[in-house]
């Protein structure tokens, strides 16, 4: 399996991928032109020839019969070009020393103060292939890309997850706050969002804080949570030191994870390092290794023997990567310690 | 017979008990001797005052049977609305939203706190005898304010406000109060307005929510009593009315009750009374039925009586009447038809 930038040639099967997740994966719509001007972008983004407000870095997982099963993206800044909302959930006291009355409100505050901070956004993997190191694969090359090419992207790293919603997509988030500004259903607003409607969207929501007393029982109930599907997506980036912190999706109420870039594990603890061909034993830790390529960038997981400054790796993982021995990788160990030691 | 006249200390007790016995919302008459005397005595002094403009003053009126001395209700007038401690309304306002790009465009409403009814004057603390609920009796205890006020207009302000009691349940449940103040009070409705008339106002401005409340945001129940009357506060509502006063955009912050707003010189009882001159007079063929009051300050009294009145000549009244209202032959008085 490799991570490579997503090619035009990818399109169908691109499609067809997109269609398996279903109308809950708003970033990447079923729709072909849609996809097929995000490809074009992605490509014009990974030959440097937008600027960062406009970069779209969009990522497939790739078997070795050149199949693609799994898609990622990373942006390079949002909120350049057209707002970008949250709610950030802080809090009111209502207090009178007086009458001994004291009532801590958590409030919604719109804001935008994630402009400027990159965005890993639209994973999806094939469910046949859910297994062994494919997730983190998917997900954590995004981030060794990171690593490599810093300047391209903000001090944070975001990711909005999916909220809250029941098994017919209703989110009682939207039900209980947007449904009354917008009337119309969440599927809806969820579909204009990913048509790129977002910014609109939100400018009809009201300006001023919210006081979540005022919300629903079970809209109250799913501030900040994520829905159960994005579980395995959201344990992969906790352990690479993402939180969340205050910020939530204005729409439904999912949480908002973040993480400053130079504290990422996969970025802090990645190293240049030489690549150098062998054969790693079966207990050598699994490596993630980057090529160190923008165009033809090339990401892997496999195991390695880290020696000096060599990375020892089979012959097959240089062919993934494309290099020869001698070659520079940027690599780091795939799973943090806490994990090494409890795969151990 | 019954009259209308200030407020006298002596009528402590009996006010008291006039006090437990009305509404819960009706916030301006509280079950407490202290406070009641209080106000007994800021009313006396208002009275007593030169004034050029309308003030602090609050004006306290009760209802007095002069056979019994027994007092059969009470009411007030304060001249300025938030003088000396803040009034606070919540404004009902939509808010529109617009997206032209989505096409779409619509208003949510949404209740902001505020003072915009500050310098008003402020009729309040209207309370009677339920035996006399519904009786020409109720239209002189809320009207013969009115009458005042047109006998002594550079003391009030040129527009007119009274709240109007909120729904309530017969458990003292408000579902308005449930659905939004008590969040930011933590205390029982009838608590909160128990408050309200005793201890400094203060608490309101600590506690009350300072962005804007969404309606749509709020339990059905909740919306429903926004403008929503209690039916013990019917009368007082159908009276001012019919007086001229019409509802607004502006509701109570405890029980989503409505305000009622009128122009001081559209206010049918001081537009269109009489002002006329008593002349004692032995038998009277009466012809109508109207609202009477002399038009003094500190002596001001006001009483309902059958009268044939005839515009431009003096008004015979018995002389039960004039001592009622403390007038003799040649004396001016007011009246309107009841």
């Amino acid at each position: 399996m490799i991570v490579r930038p997503v090619q035009i040639t990818d399109l169908p099967a691109l499609l067809a991928l997109v269609q398996q997740a279903g109308p809950g994966f708003t970033t990447l719509p079923a729709n072909e032109d849609r996809l097929t001007h995000r490809v074009r972008w992605a490509q014009r983004t990974f030959a440097e020839q937008v600027e960062r407000a406009d970069a779209d870095y969009l990522f497939v997982l790739e078997d070795d019969d050149q199949r693609v099963v799994g898609v990622s993206a990373l942006t390079g800044a949002v909120g350049m070009r057209e707002p970008w909302y949250n709610y950030r959930v802080g809090l009111t006291v209502s207090s009178s020393a007086d009458l001994g009355i004291q009532r801590q409100i958590p409030t919604l505050f719109l804001n935008n103060e994630m402009t400027g901070q990159s965005e890993l956004c639209s994973l999806f993997l094939r469910p046949d292939q859910r297994e062994g190191c494919n997730g983190r694969l998917l997900s954590l090359g995004r981030l060794l890309f990171v690593a490599e090419f810093p300047q391209l992207f903000g001090e944070k790293l975001i990711a909005e997850l999916r909220g809250s919603a029941d098994e017919q997509g209703r989110s009682p988030f939207w039900d209980s706050l947007g449904r009354h500004f917008f009337k119309m259903d969440f599927s809806y607003a969820d579909h204009l969002s990913g048509m790129g409607n977002k910014s609109f969207i939100a400018e009809l929501m009201p300006r001023q804080p919210l006081y979540t007393c005022l919300l629903t029982e079970q809209a109250q109930a799913v501030i900040g949570k994520a829905h159960p599907n994005t579980e395995p997506a959201l344990k992969i980036l906790n352990a690479e030191g993402f939180a969340h912190k205050d910020y939530i999706d204005i729409f439904d109420g999912g949480p908002v994870i973040e993480a400053q870039v130079s504290k990422i594990r996969a970025v802090r603890d990645s190293q240049p390092l030489a690549l150098a061909i062998g054969t790693p034993d079966d207990q050598a830790p699994v490596w993630l290794i980057h090529n160190r390529r923008m165009e033809n960038c090339r990401i892997t997981a496999a195991r390695a023997r880290l020696v000096g400054n060599s990375l020892i790796v089979d012959r097959l993982t240089a062919k993934r990567l494309q290099l020869q021995p001698g070659d520079s990788v940027r690599a780091v160990p795939l799973l943090n310690q806490q994990q090494q030691a409890v795969a151990a | 017979m019954l009259v209308l006249r200030p407020v006298e200390l002596t009528d402590l007790p009996q006010l008291q008990q006039l006090a437990r016995d009305s509404l819960v919302g009706v916030t301006s008459l509280p079950d407490d001797s202290e406070r009641l005397r209080e106000k007994i005595l800021d009313s006396c002094a208002s009275f007593d005052k030169d004034v050029e403009g309308n003030g602090p003053e609050n004006y306290f009126f009760v209802l007095e049977d002069v056979a019994s001395q027994r007092l059969a209700g009470c009411s007030e007038v304060l001249a300025t609305a938030g003088f000396s401690e803040p009034f606070y309304s919540l404004r009902n306002r939509h808010f529109t939203s617009a997206s032209r790009e989505l096409n779409i465009e619509h208003g949510v409403p949404a209740l902001s706190l505020c003072h915009d009814l500050s310098g008003h004057t402020l009729l309040r603390g209207f309370h009677i005898d339920a035996e006399r609920v519904g009786t020409p009796f109720s239209e002189l205890l809320s009207r013969a304010r009115l009458l005042f006020i047109a006998a002594h207009a550079p003391r009030f302000a040129e527009a007119v406000i009274t709240e109007i009691v909120g729904y309530s349940d017969e458990q003292g449940q408000s579902p308005f109060w449930d659905a939004l103040g008590k969040h930011f009070f933590d205390l029982p409705y009838v608590e909160a307005e128990r408050l309200c008339g005793l201890e400094s106002r203060t608490f309101l401005a600590e506690l009350m929510p300072q962005y804007p409340i969404y309606v749509p945001m709020l339990p059905p129940a909740a919306q429903a009593c926004i403008g929503r009357i209690h039916p013990d506060g019917q009368e007082a509502f159908d009276i001012l009315a019919r007086e001229g006063f019409e509802t607004n955009s502006y509701i109570d912050l405890f029980d989503g009750g409505p305000t009622l707003y009128a122009r001081t010189s559209n206010i049918r009882s001081i537009a269109r009374s009489h002002t006329a001159v008593a002349q004692l007079a032995e038998g009277i063929d009466a012809r109508g039925s109207y609202l009477v009051s002399n038009d003094s300050l500190k002596d001001f009294r006001a009483i309902v009586a059958e009268l044939d009145y005839n515009a431009g000549q003096p008004v015979g009244l018995s002389a039960e009447m004039c001592a009622a209202l403390n007038v003799t032959d040649g004396s001016p008085i007011r009246l309107i038809a009841l």
